[in-house]
């Protein structure tokens, strides 16, 4: 099976479970890439800074791409989507939205180095197996993005995976505040790795592959960095304990985030800015 | 060309085709001999200029996160992160001229901790509102562009190198800035108004980013010694008329009114009149005593002790690494 | 003759020579060459690539000194080129706008004509 065009639908429930699905892929690109750009200058150090940066700006570049995928389904523009979208409405895993630490980004930013190596660590490795499985997409033009996408990936998972491996395999110090971040993304990791309520519905129309198989898939590309490390991963699947952000749960920390990067959007949505 | 500091005759000599040499336009390198003077001019210069672009970042990116668009988002943070890299190659630039006084990285960070090391006074002031990202985008942006193509034949090779990579992006800064602002001039009375109030707020800031005309306005000025060691080509002075020249008919075709009501160009003597900023403040602020200075510092404070475990950590595996 | 030559093959080491043409120019990878050591390596790198230009500064660095993107991993170096809001190229448009309010674009000729300094 093979869709050219969103003009080519005719299933609704298809349509449906598509728009699902790039809710989910923006969603996630979008939040984690707002929580990068809070980064931007407060890096470990000012190299750092400018080559996380470009990955952020891939990663919003991403969102963008998912997010004009829904556009041509009719759903709104992607500045739209982005910025006006209430918090329920939101589909990312609850892991990406929250805060990079304790304060804010302009006040006391007690931002976590391990915590976002590890987060984006975690993250880029789910997204590789998930584009990976897109590229065989029902829908073409998701298979296409997928494909565009992939390749630009491959550094974000590499420098993430360099920062994981080499921070764990460091000093005591630095071993423990990773083991620690490690543990508490591991918990809530689960539902980056979910599908949502209709996950057996996108499998069956082909727009992506089961669940299962990419999460063995995702345990597998974890697991080889942890052994890289001479470290040890947490035994079994990871959970979902503060809830699960495809079926539109979250957190206190999106609405912050929503409330910042909607502040100038909300003085006039009509406006041109 | 004889400098009386060289009672020395070897030295005096080493003067003298150090003199030649950047008077026929040659470059120094970092390895080659150079005046004491020359050097600590440079040090002080380069890693000021370099450590304001690292805090020059923050203004601007309180809004990045806020930033109306995906596109302007996607913008200003390649913007902001332009100006983290700038910070770089000028800051590996000064830490070169630092190394022979066993200096690093760590120190220049400590230095600008302590209050040692000053930034650029523009980067003291506050960012209002998502027009006053534009406003800095656009002026602030515009008055560092007049200062850095002004050294961009710096006797300084090193230098010269840098400023080249800078200044070419410097062109996107500039449009980049203008865009922001284009969008805000043509838009809704809201937007207009921010934007004049932006303008209001930040010239004096922009007025003061040149530098005191003459070292009596403040009490000390390194123009003399940059100008004679080839470093710049112009003083502060000329540097300011230069900005009002490009910018003054900008500002105003957009339909913005200048905060001054006297400044005007006397076409007799090719000079600009302005009314001249507060200098005491100048002096106020780039003491670290600026509406932001305090909070910015502590920004830079935290970032650099929170995250000092990562550097030691692979600061320390690297010694493992290499054993 | 001795066949004792235990270390005749560490002689070969390699080094990848760079060199600049001007002052204000960059270090450009030229050749590699064999010699024992950098000092010696120092001593024929202009004559082996360089003997017919000028040359203002030379670096030899050994081979093995340099980390290199492993040709498997040459996909990290990709991007997308969806990247108008950091080029030029994004910001076009304002020529127009410029114009219609009687202004001069500043482009990458204008700005760096500032280089030449003012009033002299």
């Amino acid at each position: 099976m093979s869709i050219k065009s969103a003009g080519e639908i005719t299933d609704q429930a298809y349509k449906q479970v598509l728009a699902e699905l790039l809710y989910q892929l923006g969603d996630d690109d979008f939040v984690l890439s707002f929580r990068g750009s809070e980064w931007l200058g407060l890096c470990p150090h000012i190299e750092e800074d400018v080559a996380f940066s470009s990955i952020t700006q891939n990663t919003m570049g991403h969102a963008t791409m998912y997010y004009k995928l829904l556009e041509e389904l009719g759903e709104g523009t992607a500045d739209e989507l982005a910025h006006a979208r209430p918090k329920e409405e939101r589909k990312n895993a609850v892991i990406l939205e929250e805060k990079n630490g304790e304060g804010g980004y302009m006040d006391e930013p007690r931002y976590d180095w391990a915590f976002t190596v590890v987060r984006n660590y975690f993250y880029e490795a789910a997204k590789k197996v998930r584009i990976d499985s897109l590229k065989q997409s029902s829908y073409s033009p998701l298979a296409n993005v997928a494909k565009s996408i992939g390749r630009e990936q491959y550094f974000h998972l590499k420098h993430w995976e360099v920062w994981f491996t080499q921070l764990l395999s460091s000093t005591p110090e630095a071993a423990e505040r990773m083991n620690i971040q490690v543990e508490r993304v591991w918990q809530d990791f689960g539902d980056v790795l979910s599908l949502g309520p209709s996950g057996e519905k996108m499998a069956e129309f082909e727009l992506i592959g089961d669940e299962k198989t990419l999460t063995e898939q995702w345990l597998k590309q974890v697991g080889s960095a942890f052994k890289a490390a001479g470290a040890v991963m947490p035994e079994g699947a990871p959970g979902a304990v503060s809830g699960n952000g495809r079926e539109g749960f979250h957190t206190e920390d999106l609405t912050q985030a929503l409330d910042t990067l909607g502040e100038v959007y909300n003085l006039d949505r009509a406006a041109a800015w | 060309m004889v400098d009386a500091t060289y009672d020395n005759q070897v030295d005096q000599q080493k003067y003298q085709q150090f003199m030649e040499k950047i008077e026929a336009g040659g470059k120094i390198e970092a390895d080659d001999w150079m005046p004491d003077d020359y050097r600590n001019a440079l040090i002080k210069l380069i890693s000021m200029h370099g450590i304001s672009e690292i805090m020059g970042a923050l203004p601007e990116k309180e809004w990045t996160p806020k930033a109306p668009s995906l596109h302007r988002k996607l913008g200003i943070m390649a913007k902001v992160q332009d100006e983290m890299g700038h910070g770089q190659l000028l800051l590996r630039v000064a830490e070169d001229l630092m190394a022979p006084l066993g200096k690093n990285r760590e120190d220049i960070m400590e230095d600008l901790l302590s209050g040692r090391l000053k930034f650029h006074n523009v980067f003291h002031m506050e960012t209002k509102t998502w027009a006053d990202a534009g406003i800095v985008g656009w002026l602030v942006d515009g008055a560092a562009i007049i200062t850095q193509t002004n050294m961009l034949d710096s006797s300084y090779g090193p230098y010269a190198r840098a400023l080249k990579r800078i200044c070419a992006e410097e062109v996107f800064h500039a449009q980049h800035g203008e865009a922001i602002i284009m969008a805000l001039a043509e838009g809704t009375d809201q937007q207009k108004e921010l934007i004049q109030e932006a303008l209001n707020r930040w010239w004096p800031a922009l007025l003061m980013f040149f530098g005191p005309a003459s070292a009596n306005t403040t009490g000390s000025s390194k123009q003399d010694t940059t100008i004679k060691y080839k470093i710049r080509k112009n003083t502060n002075e000329e540097l300011r008329q230069h900005f009002f020249t490009k910018y003054v008919p900008r500002i105003l075709s957009l339909g913005l009114t200048i905060p001054d009501e006297t400044i005007r160009y006397d076409e007799e003597n090719e000079t600009w009149i302005y009314q001249q900023p507060d200098w005491n403040e100048f002096k106020q602020i780039i003491s670290n005593n600026g509406p932001r200075s305090k909070e910015r510092l502590q920004l830079r404070r935290i970032s650099h002790e929170n995250n000092a475990w990562v550097r030691e950590a692979l600061g320390a595996r690297r010694n493992i690494s290499a054993v | 003759m001795d066949t004792n030559r235990e270390n005749i093959d560490l002689f070969y080491e390699e080094f990848v020579v760079f060199s600049k043409k001007n002052p204000n120019g960059h270090m450009t990878e030229q050749y590699t060459l064999l010699a024992p050591n950098a000092e010696l390596a120092l001593m024929m790198a202009q004559e082996n690539f360089m003997r017919r230009e000028p040359v203002s500064d030379l670096w030899v660095v050994k081979r093995s000194d340099i980390t290199a993107v492993k040709p498997e991993d040459r996909e990290m170096l990709y991007r997308l080129d969806n990247k108008d809001y950091r080029n030029t190229k994004g910001y076009g448009y304002l020529k127009k706008k410029w114009r219609e309010k009687e202004q001069e674009m500043f482009d990458e000729k204008e700005i760096l004509s500032w280089a030449k300094g003012v009033g002299k």
